[in-house]
């Protein structure tokens, strides 16, 4: 039960109707239609920030799931276990990420232990994030690579606050594969 | 944006009018209503001054006229005054189903004789029984009455019927009747019904899509609209499916994005039922 009304495709407004054009556009979608000129401003921002960059798939799967699971967004912690899985991740290191498992034995390279050490301090906040932990990820992955994953963390907090307060539902196609992994 | 808006309404891509529904309340509950209005709606007004403001906005665009819809316009007392200075901003058509001209306000609608401004009234059929049984009991008595008493002040009067269909004989009839009360038949347009709002719960009308309506920039309180059909309501919940933007303040915004919308209209999608 979602807590707005989710448009269904014969009350798609103008400017969202491409949105709906391969059937199904999914919960984000459906509930942005409602403000149209919002949704399509927002819908390409959210499709470059979290979608294929420069940056690795695994990395950027790693962050958002972790933001998710930190931000207690259950949306987007089962919609992006399956985004996970499919870019490589394993059932224990999502399991890790989601907060159910320790992090130490599962991630051992100190790049991605720095990542998640730096995603925790960014996505909960408040204040400053922490200069040891920025410098610990500068160093490693440059600048560019820094200000992406900012905007990634920051724009997964907006979509785990925006699913969480209206109560998206998650897709039923997601809740079936997070059922057939052993995942749910 | 502002240019090309203006341009698009000199070269005839966009209509030149800008439809403002003033509320959506009414005294009647016509069975073919798109917005489901009645008396127990809620009012969604869109206020006095909001209506000048978008107005003045949509003389500064290049909108060339403006509509004044509803509900029931005149349900609203300042709505005479309002149509007035309206009117010395564009030229207007202000729907309205012709119920409301008492004395009083029929001497407040003076000033619109010198204006370049017009009074929109329904009236479905020739016959009293006929036209009543979609729009309510006295409905035609009243309308009769009201259109003589408005021409007299030297105020134009356009005359609209709504029908699913009508034969030979009763347009004659219809057309001798407003003749006779006064208007011409420049000033009587005949149209459809559309299958949207309480028409769709009566069985009434045709389906249409975008193509088949002119892109009127139309605002309500809700937001801004492909045509005046657009903001239509239906089981008390608005129809989006011909909504443009939310935002409707500053006005450039939906103007915009329905231009980008018309541009991107296949040939040939042009309007093909006559609706106005």
């Amino acid at each position: 039960m979602s807590g707005v009304q989710l448009l269904p495709a014969a009350q798609a407004p103008l400017l969202a109707r491409p949105y709906y054009a391969r059937g199904d556009p999914g919960a984000i979608v459906a509930a942005l239609a409602h403000v149209p000129e919002v949704l399509e401003v927002a819908m390409p921002f959210i499709g470059t920030v979290l979608g294929p960059s420069s940056l690795e798939a695994r990395t950027k799967e790693i962050v958002i799931l972790r933001t998710s699971a930190r931000l207690g967004c259950r949306f987007c912690v089962q919609t992006h276990t399956v985004a996970a899985r499919d870019a490589g991740l394993s059932p224990d290191e999502v399991r890790a990420l989601r907060d159910e498992a320790p992090l130490a034995p599962t991630f051992v390279d100190p790049g991605e232990l720095a990542l998640l050490n730096w995603v925790d301090a960014v996505a909960l906040g408040p204040g400053p994030v922490p200069a040891a932990a920025r410098e610990a990820l500068r160093s490693l992955l440059g600048d560019p690579a820094l200000v992406e994953l900012t905007l990634l963390v920051g724009a997964t907090v907006m979509l785990n606050r925006f699913c969480t307060a209206l109560e998206l539902p998650t897709a039923p196609g997601v809740v079936a594969r997070l059922a057939a992994e052993g995942l749910a | 944006m502002t240019a090309a808006v203006a341009a698009a309404i000199q070269d005839g891509t966009l209509p030149g009018r800008l439809w403002l529904y003033a509320n959506y309340h009414c005294n009647l509950t016509c069975a073919y209503c798109l917005t489901e209005s009645g008396p127990k709606v809620a009012r969604r007004e869109l206020g006095r001054e909001r209506t000048l403001a978008l107005a003045q906005e949509a003389a500064e665009l290049g909108f060339t006229a403006l509509g004044l819809t509803g509900g029931e316009p005149f349900l609203l007392p300042y709505l005479p005054e309002l149509l007035a200075e309206l009117a010395g901003i564009l030229p207007i058509v202000c729907l309205s189903n012709g119920t409301m001209f008492t004395r009083d306000r029929l001497d407040r609608l003076r000033p619109l004789a010198e204006l370049p401004a017009a009074i929109q009234i329904s009236l479905d059929r020739p016959e009293p029984n006929d036209n009543d049984l979609m729009r309510g009991p006295e409905n035609f008595r009243k309308v009769v009455d009201a259109i003589p008493k408005l021409v007299g002040l030297g105020v134009r009067v356009r005359i609209a019927t709504t029908v699913a269909s009508i034969s030979d004989g009763e347009r004659e009839r219809l057309c001798d009747l407003h003749r006779r009360l006064g208007v011409a038949d420049a000033d009587h347009v005949i149209r459809p019904i559309i299958h949207r709002g309480r028409a769709v719960d009566n069985r009434l009308g045709v389906q249409v899509t975008p193509a088949d309506l002119p892109a009127e920039l139309t605002i309500t309180a809700d937001g801004a609209f492909w045509s005046p059909f657009g903001p239509t309501v239906h089981g008390g919940r608005l129809d989006t499916d011909l909504l443009v933007t939310r935002t409707t303040t500053p006005l450039r915004v939906p103007a915009a994005a329905l231009l980008r919308l018309v541009r991107d209209q296949p040939p040939g999608a042009d309007t093909q039922l006559n609706i106005r």
